[in-house]
């Protein structure tokens, strides 16, 4: 099978080449050909992707695409999703698009019609889906029994390795639109797709008070039936913290409370040379899971999940978010 | 007011023999307090329990014979008692919140102040360690100014009725979270507007699993996220918070293991009353807050929690209450009081 990524913009893409090489059934292309549009010092293009152990390199992505690859992961800035995923789908290639999906619900919805039309599958990143943590929580869900409320963070360092993350357009926002979309996505999957009835936000930009978004936002939620949550999606963490966020969910039900943190499994200590504290992740992530099901969706011919269905459900809650946010209502 | 003698015990009278009376009672008497107790309910219980304390048989008696009154009961009963006390001119701790509404609390605020005896509100959490580190460092700019703020608290529901009548106890914002709500404040600084939600695994009764929410944006800019349970008896009291500032950030949970933790109660709730959280591990945050006070009543530095922000506390719930309501963001009245 062979899979191509379509830019190095997003810094995941360097984990799923690194994974992707690992499949034994995987043939892997990678075309990156808008790195030399990138800010000085930004990594890229064939050295990069050469560095990376990449083997095939396309200068363009129609060169890409007439390479035939069976399905593409797209790792552009967020407001380029919609374009490369129509070429793709053109090519008749298999879609798995980094999130959110788009800047604008507009462009999700071209997308997902693209894709259809294609008749190819539409896929998008949400690794925390696919963590032990997050199918540990699943597995805990019936002990919890009728759920009441939900209180998910995630925190994270405002991103500095690709200056786009903090681009208004290319971005399409900062914290709001980088990390709400996460915790919309598990609570799809624990709420079974519903979308909320009600979406406050409120948002501001003191810490790292230069950047051009937003880098705090908390959202408050009401979903059918009454059930309640809260995001955090605040670029909060500091530049040198020992790691670079996390996140977390609380899941209150009538019967129990069960909390999850999705990246708190590390080993803890201190080297005294350089008077900073040690941090050992060894957590895997879901990175890998979520391009299998990729994969495996494509060689068994079926939908994949998270589809793009319900990547516009959770775009369109960042959307609801950054509009109670211009006019201080609920929306 | 009567003049209190630094060579005299200071001699308190309370009212109410509930969850808090139990925390505060031990508390003044290690503040070596004389204490006076009167209650509709469970009055010789209480001074049995603790061996130590006389029980009065009416609030007139109870009033006449101290110096201090510590007001333990359900909130609907705050104001006629602190009313009463000031009017006999007589100190005053009330159990927070001060009172249902801001213009009661206001009046309650007035009414000592006109009749020159203090009045300090039982915001305790200010006294938990956790917090009391987490405000000096905050104070001392360890993490510059707060930017976005979170905090949780999360504990059985109370079994006493009175907490699940919201006409009694002002809902779980106004009874439990505005612990919370007053910390944001006093870490953030006033309070602008807030946004409420609930939700209730069985509206109307006095047993279902509730869950509220207040987004609050502050004056200066920062915003903060306050949630609160009342969960299923048995469930274990665990509260937190993560206070990032525009240089740092400080954070704790007092249930530490991280990666996935589930608690599904017990069956029956083994008759122990969760209403309050386990500081066995701490010096008591009753006895670190009733000792400040203590030296107040004596005349001594004012405490960190005065009767204004009580006031203010109430404020902030109260608009948390008619957002509930209306749906939508609600400003947060100007104090009337100075703090």
């Amino acid at each position: 099978m062979r899979i191509g990524v379509m830019s190095l913009a997003h810094l995941h893409a360097v984990g799923y080449v690194g994974l992707l090489s690992g499949f034994a059934d995987v043939e892997l292309a990678v075309a990156d050909p808008d790195a030399a549009q990138r800010p000085p010092g930004e990594s890229g293009g064939r050295a990069f992707a050469e560095r990376l152990g990449v083997t095939r390199y396309f200068d363009s992505y129609a060169d890409l695409l007439d390479w035939g690859p069976d399905g593409v992961v797209i790792c552009s800035e967020n407001s380029r999703h919609r374009e490369l995923t129509e070429l793709a789908a053109a090519a008749g290639a298999h879609v798995l698009c980094e999130k959110p999906m788009a800047t604008t619900v507009a462009d999700g919805e071209a997308m997902l019609a693209a894709c259809a039309a294609a008749g190819v599958h539409l896929m998008i990143a949400y690794p925390v889906r696919f963590s032990r943590q997050f199918r540990a929580l699943q597995a805990a869900l019936p002990a919890l029994g009728r759920l009441v409320a939900a209180a998910g963070t995630n925190n994270g360092v405002l991103p500095t390795a690709r200056a786009w993350f903090a681009d208004p357009v290319l971005a399409g926002g900062g914290a709001v639109m980088d990390h709400t979309v996460h915790l919309a996505d598990l609570l799809d999957v624990v709420l079974d797709g519903a979308e909320p009835e009600s979406v406050h936000a409120v948002a501001n930009k003191m810490i790292n008070a230069t950047a051009r978004v937003e880098t705090g936002g908390q959202i408050s939620l009401r979903y059918p039936g009454g059930v309640i949550a809260t995001i955090d999606c605040s670029w909060s963490v500091p530049e040198h913290y020992p790691t670079w966020g996390g996140l977390t969910m609380r899941l209150v039900g009538e019967d129990g409370i069960a909390d999850m943190d999705a990246f708190a499994q590390a080993v803890l200590g201190f080297r005294e040379s350089t008077r900073s504290p040690l941090r050992l992740d060894y957590g895997t992530g879901g990175d890998g899971a979520m391009l299998a099901e990729f994969v495996s969706a494509i060689r068994e011919g079926r939908r994949p999940q998270p589809d793009g269905e319900s990547g516009l459900r959770s775009l369109r809650v960042v959307a609801r978010a950054y509009e109670s946010v211009r006019t201080g209502a609920p929306a | 007011m009567i003049p209190i003698g630094t060579d005299t015990r200071l001699r308190v009278g309370m009212v109410g023999a509930g969850g808090i009376a139990n925390a505060h009672l031990p508390a003044w008497l290690h503040a070596g307090a004389e204490v006076v107790v009167h209650s509709l309910h469970g009055g010789h219980d209480l001074v049995a329990r603790h061996g130590a304390g006389e029980v009065a048989a009416s609030l007139d008696e109870l009033i006449a014979r101290v110096d201090v009154v510590d007001v333990c009961t359900p909130t609907d009963t705050h104001p006629e008692i602190v009313f009463a006390a000031a009017a006999a001119g007589r100190h005053v701790l009330c159990e927070k919140p001060l009172a249902l509404d801001p213009a009661t609390a206001e009046a309650m605020a007035r009414a000592c102040a006109a009749a020159g005896v203090q009045l300090y509100p039982g915001h305790v959490v200010r006294y938990f360690p956790e917090y009391v580190a987490l405000q000096a460092a905050v104070a001392e700019g360890a993490i510059g100014t707060p930017a976005v703020l979170r905090f949780d608290r999360c504990g059985a529901r109370p079994h006493r009725a009175w907490f699940a009548d919201p006409a009694r106890s002002g809902g779980i914002i106004m009874d439990q979270m505005i612990h919370d709500l007053d910390f944001a404040r006093w870490l953030a600084g006033e309070v602008e507007t807030v946004h409420a939600r609930v939700s209730d695994s069985a509206p109307g009764t006095p047993t279902g699993v509730v869950s509220a929410h207040v987004v609050a944006r502050h004056r200066g800019g920062a915003i903060s996220t306050v949630t609160g349970t009342w969960a299923r008896p048995g469930t274990r009291f665990r509260y937190g918070f993560h206070v990032a500032g525009t240089d740092g950030l400080l954070s704790h949970d007092s249930a530490a293991d991280p990666s996935l933790r589930t608690d599904t109660g017990a069956p029956t709730d083994g008759g122990g009353d969760r209403l309050l959280p386990d500081v066995s591990l701490v010096e008591s945050p009753f006895v670190a807050e009733i000792r400040e006070f203590a030296a107040a009543f004596r005349g001594g530095p004012a405490p960190r929690v005065s009767a204004a922000d009580g006031v203010a506390a109430v404020r902030i719930a109260a608009a948390a209450n008619a957002s509930l309501a209306s749906g939508r963001p609600e400003a947060v009245e100007p104090a009337e009081v100075a703090a």
